[in-house]
């Protein structure tokens, strides 16, 4: 117990030593006599500009709109890559149907889809959820089926020769022992939902968090853009935080669990 | 009663193919029920492979095998396994191991928790009962694979070399506590291993098969007295069987 502490502790400081190692290289680079202050902000405008979009409700209205089609493209596309993973992964004729489709599909990036989207939905909040969905959907369900695949042939032998049926080793033991692969699946996807959202967003928005980037490149924001960056950092972090208590208590009887 | 008959069994891997590879060769054996059977030979003479055929794991190329006159295709609970390997759910609490057959079968929340409380006792985890299988030792957990089959009530209980990692001593108490709680019910038990003395304090009768391709090659009936104890183990009765059974598997 005393040397987790210790290493957790470890941990810990080594981490917020290499953020702290960072912030203040830019304050001193930002200090510095020729340091052009339209391209690389002071801390003071950057702080000075989220407090600006926070009193004008830009900040609220974006980063609203923003987490909900995370939410939403993350629902339905880890859901969807929850079930066709699972079949793919378990059942071969269905395996033999749907994998070759998989497989062409995952080199293409998820981006590519937006002309097309855009033309059959037009620029709505759909099409933004529908591209974060594709893009947790293929990097989620490549574990979910590894996962299945990787079930030990010993668990499904003992399941069996105790009387389960087929669906019953599915149910009782192949999903669970797949479970630290496709949470593995279900964090990949959330880091994929953020780069798909500000990319959508970029190039498809009039609100949310790539948006107010875009609006400061346009106008020369430089702060503002900085500081969406570091807003966009902090959410995705305490998301990866909170889905890891998630994993822990979810992997509670693994030994592997962080 | 379950008696379990292998009929001319013969078994091929890959047959017909270039790389045919015979396993198993007419094989003809009867393990009368409630008995405590043994099968031993070298590594590859495919006593293994005849248990899982037994469990139902998978079909021989040729012959059968029949449990109280009926064939034996597929798995079913009425053949039970212990495997070499740990095979405990380690998603599940000892408890929740204990009643995975049970449950499968739908039997009231009542009845499980007995059964529960019944078999963790019975396999000496009493007090383990919410610990994950990450928390136990490999003889622990080798308690929980035999208590769990135990639970689902099997005829025939199939066990494949499931003390073969386990350190000598463990390996002694696991043999004696098998055997106590096989005295309580006698369930037709086929125990492969390739450790000799180990079959000569557990069985009735002890089948030897010869190597690539498994034949018998000699069956060996055990009349030491029961119950067994381990000064046994030093008795001349049972040196002499050792001596005997070593001779063979070193031909």
């Amino acid at each position: 117990m005393n040397v987790m502490n210790v290493l957790t502790s470890r941990r810990l400081w080594l981490g917020v030593l290499s953020i702290a190692v960072c912030f203040a290289a830019y304050i001193w680079v930002t200090n510095r006599p020729d340091n052009n202050p339209a391209l690389l902000p002071p801390i003071s405008d950057i702080v000075a500009s989220f407090f600006t979009n926070v009193e004008s409700g830009n900040l609220h209205t974006a980063l609203g709109a923003s987490l909900f089609r995370i939410f939403m493209g993350f629902f339905i596309g880890t859901t969807a890559a929850l079930v066709v993973g699972c079949l793919v992964g378990w059942y071969k004729t269905i395996e033999f149907l749907v994998d070759p489709l998989i497989e062409a599909l995952r080199p293409i990036p998820p981006l590519a889809y937006i002309p097309i989207i855009i033309i059959w939905f037009g620029i709505e909040e759909f099409s933004r959820v529908l591209i974060i969905s594709i893009a947790c959907f293929m990097v989620c369900v490549v574990n979910v089926i590894a996962g299945m695949k990787n079930v030990p042939q010993v668990y499904v032998d003992a399941a069996s020769t105790m009387g389960a049926s087929r669906f019953q080793v599915f149910r009782t033991v192949a999903v669970p022992a797949a479970t630290p692969f496709i949470i593995t699946g279900y964090r990949i996807a959330l880091g994929a939902a953020w780069t798909t959202l500000v990319a959508s967003e970029l190039l498809a928005a009039q609100n949310g968090l790539g948006f107010l980037l875009q609006e400061g490149r346009r106008y020369f924001l430089t702060d503002q853009v900085m500081m969406v960056i570091v807003i966009i950092g902090a959410c995705a972090f305490l998301m990866d935080r909170a889905f890891r208590r998630i994993q822990a208590y979810l992997m509670q009887w693994s030994e592997a669990r962080e | 009663m379950p008696e379990i008959k292998v009929d001319n069994l013969t078994h091929t891997f890959g047959k017909g193919g270039p790389d045919a590879l015979t396993v198993l060769d007419n094989i003809d054996l009867t393990f009368e029920s409630g008995s405590f059977n043994s099968i031993i030979g070298t590594s590859g003479c495919g006593k293994s492979t005849l248990l899982k055929m037994m469990a139902g794991l998978f079909e021989p190329s040729d012959g059968e095998m029949t449990l109280d006159g009926n064939i034996i295709q597929g798995t079913d609970r009425r053949r039970g396994m212990v495997f070499q390997q740990d095979a405990v759910f380690p998603w599940m609490t000892v408890a929740k191991n204990i009643s995975y057959g049970p449950r499968l079968r739908g039997v009231p929340k009542s009845e499980q928790a007995e059964i529960e409380a019944k078999w963790t006792e019975m396999v000496g985890l009493k007090g383990f009962e919410n610990r994950w299988p990450r928390e136990l030792s490999g003889g622990m957990r080798k308690r929980v694979d035999i208590g769990r089959v135990y639970a689902n009530d099997p005829d025939v209980l199939l066990m494949d070399e499931p003390f073969g990692a386990l350190d000598a001593q463990t390996k002694e108490r696991m043999q004696s506590d098998l055997l106590e709680t096989w005295g309580q019910s006698k369930k037709t038990v086929v125990f492969v291993t390739h450790d000799i003395e180990e079959a000569i304090f557990l069985s009735d009768k002890i089948v030897v098969l010869s190597s690539r391709p498994g034949r018998v090659h000699h069956i060996e009936e055990v009349n030491l007295p029961r119950p067994r104890t381990n000064d046994m183990r030093l008795t001349d009765e049972f040196l002499e069987i050792k001596r005997r059974l070593w001779a063979m598997l070193d031909h």
